[in-house]
């Protein structure tokens, strides 16, 4: 009983184990049980100050259970945040299997957050990814069953390579503790290598785009929170000021705008927008000043509320009208108000108007790199903030709410999603008003005047010309047209260039065991075709002759036998 | 970019907001020559730097979204052909 006591001690345990009474409670209780946990467990994760506070020694292995960092406590209340808003969204779904798997990821990542050591985080890194990829599953169709499956390829891939990188740091002497390290060891680059396969770093980005979308209303929305975003966090905890990542983050910013402009489906490009923002944040880690980092955690704070709000907004869409294709939808702001008002919200966040979460968090990330001096990265980030206005600021409202009126006879969404959306929507324009109450949070004081005057007029410049720009393409006539379609991604390596490859390398191999079936075969018929011609009547050895021949032969050897007897 | 669809009617609202948006422009240049912008680099405070980078950007993407849809644009049951194919 102790053991459990001082199991549930850990963050996020109680919502993991919590989640185990989930399926066997009524509607209601449910919804409430699982906000008063979540409270619970916020409750407790803030009272954690910076240090160790649970270690032990397992096998000879010293484990570090619970260790708060100065960027922890920022990252568990909106992991908290996020959670809490999943329940409320969801409350109108009956699945418990959405309700239990989704509480025990959230637990599961809140729980990664205070893992002090590679073996501790390995366990939690892989329990995000069995207890998520049910989010995916519970869609029920064969799609999403494969999307799932791969889903869960690169997810235990990468806590797989984490375990070697692990096992290889303990072996150097380094000790398991997760800290600062080097990229260009070999231990180093594989403990980057996963945590840049959950970042979604370029070329192994394939799986979010895949498998985000192929989810539940409600499952995308509890996938978009975690799994990157603790990533970050796990980066920037060991890999602050890695140059690499400076590149890395600005290749990330500015390869998903492209696809964001022809992706049809709406979710999945909301995918690639947050594979954009998580971008801005590996920027910020590979600069890793103190205004760098402040700008990566602010960054995520802000980022996994509105992009909640954005898949929230887009969720509730799907959930009316049966889809969220942009070829298909259009002018719904008539019938769904209040959700076109609240993606909107979501919308202008993302873009980082003034006076909205956006602005306020990515000002610090970009400030960061222009005082370094990175014209390149500088000038490749504000490209990509005029991309994110593209497909999340502009694409993402106009094609949902407005557009073509697609003449849909639906109903506003329903009640829980719309204060789900409202308390995002609320706190996206709390940060940007008030940024001093999240800056507060940050682990370095902010030095940073984000409203200082030419620095807003700047933004607003930015932003209200690429409208025009919007404008203008759209007046001539130019902007593309949405066509439903597949966009081939990175995901098509494991989906079609790796099956066939497989089948082509083993085409030889197969003919060539083919062939020797083939004449096994021969040599087989051949040995039985003789046997079945000797032994017919008129055969060699079946034959009525050949009796008295194997008689005579017998007499023979006897009589030989007898001879030697007596000549012996 | 342009020869397969033609230009949408414009509605009144549309229209309102299109001049609302234009007079904003117009104010945030007006702007430019009142308030100073701090510039870390040169070319970041050239006169409308990011009024013209905006603008500029904007469009760059939405031809190179344009562009890449040549290279990776398929049919919507791609995926599904392949598994039949194999």
């Amino acid at each position: 009983m102790s053991s459990l006591v001082t199991l549930l001690q850990i963050p996020g345990l109680l919502l993991v184990f919590g989640a185990a009474v989930v399926p066997f409670l009524p509607h209601k209780l449910r919804q409430a049980y699982m906000l008063a946990i979540i409270a619970l467990s916020a409750y407790w994760c803030w009272g954690i100050d910076v240090g160790t506070h649970l270690s032990t020694n397992l096998a000879g292995l010293d484990l570090t259970l619970v260790r708060a960092e100065a960027i922890t406590r920022p990252f568990a209340l909106v992991f908290h945040i996020a959670a809490a808003l999943n329940v409320i969204y969801a409350m109108h779904e009956k699945s418990r299997l959405t309700a239990t798997s989704g509480l025990a990821y959230a637990g599961a990542a809140i729980a990664a957050l205070f893992a002090g050591d590679f073996i501790t985080l390995f366990i939690y890194w892989e329990l995000t990814a069995f207890t998520s990829v049910f989010l995916i599953l519970v869609s029920g169709t064969p799609r999403s069953f494969a999307a799932a499956m791969r889903y869960l390829l690169m997810q235990v891939s990468s806590g797989v390579i984490l375990l070697a990188g692990a096992v290889l740091l303990w072996h150097g002497g380094q000790g398991l503790s997760i800290q600062a390290m080097q990229a260009n060891t070999l231990a180093g680059g594989l403990v980057l290598l996963a945590f840049g396969i959950k970042a979604a770093f370029p070329f192994l980005n394939g799986w979010l785009q895949d498998a985000y979308p192929e989810a539940s209303v409600t499952g995308t929305v509890m996938l978009s929170a975690f799994t990157t975003k603790l990533a970050i966090y796990m980066l920037a905890l060991c890999f602050a000021g890695t140059e690499i990542l400076i590149y890395i983050g600005a290749v990330m910013t500015l390869f998903p705008v492209f696809f964001a402009v022809i992706e049809n489906d709406l979710r999945r490009v909301l995918a690639f927008s947050l594979n954009n923002q998580l971008g801005f944040m590996v920027v910020g880690v590979g600069i890793g000043t103190e205004l760098a980092l402040n700008g990566t955690v602010a960054h995520a704070f802000a980022h996994i509320i509105y992009k909640a709000l954005l898949f929230m907004s887009m969720g509730a869409v799907l959930y009316r009208t049966g889809t969220a294709k942009a070829s298909e939808l259009g002018g719904l702001w008539k019938k769904m108000p209040l959700t076109m008002i609240f993606c909107i919200i979501g919308a202008v966040s993302i873009s980082s108007f003034p006076l909205f979460s956006g602005f306020v968090t990515k000002s610090l990330t970009i400030g960061s790199v222009a005082k370094d001096g990175y014209f390149v990265i500088w000038m490749i980030l504000i490209f990509a903030s005029a991309g994110v206005l593209e497909h999340s600021g502009i694409k993402i409202p106009y094609f949902a709410f407005f557009g073509h009126d697609r003449k849909f006879e639906v109903k506003e969404a329903p009640l829980n999603m719309l204060i789900a959306m409202g308390i995002a929507a609320g706190l996206c324009i709390v940060i940007g008003v008030a940024p001093h109450l999240l800056y507060g949070l940050l682990p370095y004081d902010v030095k940073y005047d984000v409203w200082e005057a030419g620095h807003v007029l700047g933004e607003m410049q930015l932003l209200i010309f690429a409208i025009l720009a919007f404008v203008f393409l759209m007046v001539r006539g130019w902007y593309p047209p949405e066509i439903d379609s597949t966009v081939l991604n990175t995901d098509w390596f494991l989906r079609r260039a790796l099956p066939r490859t497989v089948n082509a390398l083993s085409r030889p191999f197969l003919a060539a065991w083919a062939s020797a079936v083939a004449q096994s075969k021969t040599a087989i018929l051949a040995v039985l075709h003789t046997g079945e011609e000797t032994s017919r009547k008129s055969g060699l050895v079946s034959g009525v002759a050949s009796t008295g021949a194997a008689a005579a032969i017998f007499l023979a050897i006897f009589a030989l036998l007898l001879l030697l007897r007596f000549v012996a | 970019m342009s020869e397969h669809h033609e230009k949408p009617e414009i509605s009144p609202a549309a229209r309102r907001f299109i001049i609302a948006l234009c007079v904003l422009a117009a104010v945030l240049v007006a702007l430019e020559f009142i308030i100073h912008r701090h510039a870390y680099f040169t070319t970041e405070g050239q006169p409308l730097f990011f009024a013209v980078y905006g603008f500029i950007a904007f469009i760059v993407v939405v031809a190179g979204g344009v562009g890449l849809r040549k290279l990776v644009m398929r049919d919507i049951d791609y995926y599904d052909q392949g598994e039949r194919d194999e």
